[in-house]
């Protein structure tokens, strides 16, 4: 995709905002943030839709002047960002985002029996005793802290 | 729910701080940013400044380590202040793993408390998340303010069960704030489920 295009990254995002993958060389790019925010945008646009009596719009385009932003939905839950420069190639973009959009909403809405790996690789009671342990050592309560009380 | 990705290696926690306008959301999140270390905290982001308290929420990405090849996240949000935004605040409840509802304890604030936590609980539902099985911390905020309403008010005015964990909190000091998203973590992780 990223290739196809010329774009300088590209991510699947979840509609609850969360970074599923990245492509691209920026790096750089708070992409983390970046998720967040384009599903906000995304809940809003939907609110508009309905009061220009849309049900959702699919396509979202942010122009700028050097960098621009194409989000697509993917399936319903998740949506496809391709940040890229050149714009003449908008419609290149448009194309390979509908046609890698089409493919992945094929994979994500397949009904996913539970891969056995996924089972297998997560041991609950064992990953639960680690990660409790790690909030007990970070989300600390520090001297000052401790003027309240738990009740 | 948590957000697993088997392709990231990442677990995901989505937190939400909820609370009606001005109890002190924000300040929680400022807090939390300037006490962890740099190591495990990303860059807090607040949108919902004192001009533009509309459509958009405050987020802050903690990073906790790994566990069995899985690097642990929470997600930290806000609701905005102004939340005639049915969308902008069932947004951020969707996939919500807990919620902390940060409640202005000053006297005559009672009723907001109260309807910011109904708007919450109508919410949850139309998203069918399990309200009676959800993590839940309380947090009396701005205890150093007079007058102040008595702990266990806002229980008693929403028939809530007893027993939802309450804590007492003065954001702009620190105090109680660590002890909120400890205890709301603890709880996510314990009802965590493949
Ligand atoms: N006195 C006092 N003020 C607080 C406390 N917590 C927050 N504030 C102040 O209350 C105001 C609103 O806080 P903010 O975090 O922006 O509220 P939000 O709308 O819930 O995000 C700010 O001026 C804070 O400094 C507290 O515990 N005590
Ligand atoms: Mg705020």
């Amino acid at each position: 995709m990223v290739g196809a295009t010329g774009a300088l990254i590209s991510l699947l995002i979840s509609r609850e905002g969360v970074c599923l993958s990245q492509a691209g060389e920026l790096t750089s790019l708070n992409t983390t943030a970046l998720a967040a925010l384009v599903a906000g945008m995304f809940a809003a646009t939907k609110e508009v839709a309905t009061i220009v009596g849309e049900n959702q719009f699919s396509i979202l385009l942010q122009q700028g002047d050097r960098r621009h932003i194409h989000i697509s939905l993917v399936g319903k839950r998740s949506m496809m960002v391709i940040v890229f420069e050149d714009y003449t190639r908008i419609g290149k973009v448009r194309m390979e985002a509908k046609k890698a959009g089409e493919a992945i909403s094929r994979i994500l809405e397949m009904p996913v029996e539970k891969a056995p790996d996924e089972e297998g690789e997560i041991y609950l009671p064992r990953f639960k005793e680690y990660a409790l342990n790690l909030v007990d050592r970070i989300f600390r309560v520090d001297e000052e802290d401790d003027g309240a009380h738990q009740l | 729910m948590a957000h697993i990705s088997s392709e990231n290696q990442q677990i995901v926690f989505k937190l939400v701080y909820f609370g009606p306008g001005m109890s002190g959301k924000t300040t929680n999140l400022h807090w939390i940013h300037a006490q962890l270390a740099e190591k495990y905290r990303g860059e807090l982001l607040v949108l919902d400044t004192e001009k533009e308290r509309t459509l958009f929420f405050d987020f802050f990405p903690v990073s906790l380590g790994r566990v069995e090849n899985y690097a642990i996240k929470f997600h930290l949000y806000t609701i905005p202040g102004q939340i005639h935004y049915e969308a902008s605040r069932r947004l951020i409840l969707e996939g919500a793993d807990g919620v902390a509802f940060i409640a202005d304890s000053r006297m005559g604030h009672l009723e907001k408390n109260i309807q910011s936590y109904r708007m919450m609980i109508d919410n949850m539902i139309d998203l069918r998340i399990p309200v009676d099985d959800f993590p839940v911390v309380l947090q009396y905020n701005k205890r150093d303010l007079e007058p102040l309403i008595e702990l266990g008010s806002i229980e008693r005015e929403l028939g809530l069960s007893p027993g939802i964990p309450a804590i007492e909190a003065v954001a702009s000091e620190g105090r109680g704030v660590m002890q909120t998203l400890r205890l709301l973590s603890m709880e996510v992780i314990r009802k965590f489920q493949l």
